[in-house]
């Protein structure tokens, strides 16, 4: 519903744009847009603040925003926050990548053939709403602590929302566009890769926008229970030491790093949806 | 092979069958034969299976009863010697208007400089020129109308299913299009089966009109309307005016049908 009333506003806010507007007043509603926009994040900083240093509670149940950042900046100095970071970006993405290639080849495979269909299909539905992360225990056992038990963590999480968005978005594809592809001569590979592919992308990308938080929280998950190097195990190493300074900086490392990969997708999905009625309205994300 | 002609429709019916919900009978026992070069109208109420005859000709659905044949071959799958203009375009909405019409060339193989003066020359036809870097999204429903027709002009079917392809056309436009196709159809060997609602359209640009019954369609009646198709003034002689309200009288009487029965 509030997609729909912004992008109404937003068509009718565009409407009124005159063209003899100067570049210095795009510029200002720009930036007053955006601070419109982050507002309410700043106001939760403020609250956060205020309330930390109100004597409502202790430093240790809720050390005030100004001393997280302070250590934020001091890991940052050190270069600890650069190392946990990519650490845990390398595992999200590595896996977020495995299932992305992975996860739409197999609904390729899936929409193409039914005895694919016949055996996955089961297993995607009894797979996708379960705990992956109960697995864990069983994933160690069997890969050890290291990268790539975190990583298969990761696709065996992120690869559900790939899969089902694939299959939906090409069992979306309106027949006639098929139709004509055969139409002009196209054979069953090239209606697979030059047709349905494209066709399907909206779908897909939507998927792998799913996907990628979970790959982030999967990975986040895996490293505080496994512990080592990376934003999850520094956390736990924090909490460990009773230091809860450390481990709100953790929190909210983590929320920017989740922040940033999701607007840098959704960038990305203007980017190749460009051809997408979408692609003329403004972001939401 | 030699007197018998190009397309052959044979006793045809077609029941569509949703997944949920009773099986809708389209076609029952259609026969048509149209001859090589011949302009063939197809005339009927919304909904009586035209575009399921041409779906069937162009092979993309199963023929389950009766037989098409093509140049005495019957129909299996789909081929571009059968090039068809959808109702509803079906262009690839992630290409350009450009990418668009030169996909069916690609497919044939022709090479890159030869296929984009052969798509430059059919955007100019079409009267898409300044369009071509265009997405459909960013086309009126008329411009993708014309986009699409260049796309099936362009890889020169030999047979052409057009459906209601100037449908979202205003009068002048139309009237363009309308004169381009004849001089298409005049240039090169076509035959044509085009499904219009618009008779006195039929009326000029067919040699034959087919009149479909409401669904189940089958052809009601095939009229001989072979007039001059370069007269300008056509339109006013009395011979077309009375072949028009004819028509329209069998149209008209099916389209009632249709609605169940119900004067409007
Ligand atoms: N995919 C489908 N599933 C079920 N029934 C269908 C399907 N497509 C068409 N029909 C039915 O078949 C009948 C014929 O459809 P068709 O599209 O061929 O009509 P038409 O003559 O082209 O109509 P119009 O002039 O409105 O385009 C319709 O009455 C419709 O109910
Ligand atoms: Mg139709």
């Amino acid at each position: 519903m509030a997609g729909i009333e912004q992008a109404e506003n937003a068509r009718g806010s565009a409407t009124a744009l005159e063209p003899e507007q100067s570049a210095f007043a795009f510029v200002f509603r720009t930036l007053c847009w955006g601070a419109v926009r982050s507002l309410p994040i700043v106001l939760l900083a403020v609250a956060w603040e205020v309330f930390a240093r109100s004597g409502a509670v202790t430093m240790f149940q809720l050390p005030p925003l100004s001393a997280v950042l302070e250590r934020i900046w001091h890991d940052a100095i050190g270069g600890d926050l650069f190392i946990n970071t990519g650490l845990t970006l390398y595992r999200a993405i590595t896996g977020f990548l495995i299932s992305m290639v992975a996860g739409v080849a197999l609904g390729m495979l899936m929409s193409r053939s039914a005895i694919m269909r016949w055996f996955f299909d089961p297993i995607i539905s009894v797979g996708f709403p379960m705990p992956k992360i109960a697995f864990l225990p069983i994933v160690v056992l069997w890969l050890g602590f290291y990268d790539v038990s975190k990583i298969s963590m990761v696709v065996f999480d992120a690869i559900f929302p790939v899969v089902t968005a694939t299959i939906a978005g090409i069992a979306g594809i309106e027949r006639e566009l098929i139709w004509s592809a055969r139409n002009m001569g196209a054979n069953n590979r090239e209606l697979m890769w030059q047709i349905a592919l494209p066709a399907a992308l909206p779908q897909i990308m939507t998927g792998l926008q799913v996907a990628l938080p979970i790959a982030m929280i999967v990975a986040v998950v895996a490293e505080m229970v496994m512990g080592g190097y990376g934003l999850g195990g520094a956390m736990m190493t924090e909490y460990r030491f009773a230091n809860s300074r450390g481990v709100f900086a953790g929190i909210v490392e983590i929320a920017v790093v989740g922040y940033v990969l999701v607007k840098g997708m959704s960038l990305l999905r203007r980017r190749l949806l460009i051809w997408h009625p979408e692609a003329s309205e403004p972001t939401t994300v | 092979m030699s007197g018998q002609p190009q397309i052959v429709i044979d006793k045809v019916c077609h029941t569509y069958r949703p997944p949920r919900g009773k099986p809708v009978l389209a076609l029952d026992d259609v026969s048509l034969s149209v001859g090589t070069r011949e302009f063939l109208a197809l005339l009927g109420p919304s909904g009586c299976g035209k575009s399921t005859l041409l779906y069937l000709i162009g092979g993309f659905l199963p023929i389950e009863r009766g037989t098409i044949s093509v140049e005495s071959k019957p129909v299996t799958a789909p081929g571009p010697d059968r090039g068809i203009v959808f109702q509803h375009f079906a262009l690839f909405p992630w290409k350009t208007v450009r990418a668009n019409i030169a996909y069916g060339l690609e497919r044939q193989g022709m090479p890159r400089e030869q296929r984009e003066a052969r798509v430059q020359s059919l955007i100019e036809m079409v009267g898409l020129r300044g369009f071509e870097d265009s997405f459909p999204s960013q086309l009126s429903g008329g411009m993708k109308q014309r986009a699409a027709i260049a796309r099936t002009l362009a890889f020169d079917p030999s047979i052409l299913l057009m459906d209601e392809p100037f449908g979202a056309l205003d009068a002048q436009t139309r009237h363009l299009m309308q004169s381009e196709l004849l001089s298409i159809w005049q240039r090169t060997p076509k035959t044509v089966i085009f499904v219009t609602h618009d008779v006195q359209e039929a009326v000029y640009l067919a040699d034959r009109v087919a009149v479909m019954s409401a669904r189940p369609g089958r052809i009601k009646t095939i009229v001989d309307t072979k007039f001059d198709k370069n007269d300008k003034n056509i339109f006013k002689t009395k011979q077309f005016v009375d072949q028009v309200d004819a028509i329209w009288d069998l149209v008209r009487d099916e389209a009632i049908k249709a609605q169940g029965g119900r004067e409007s």
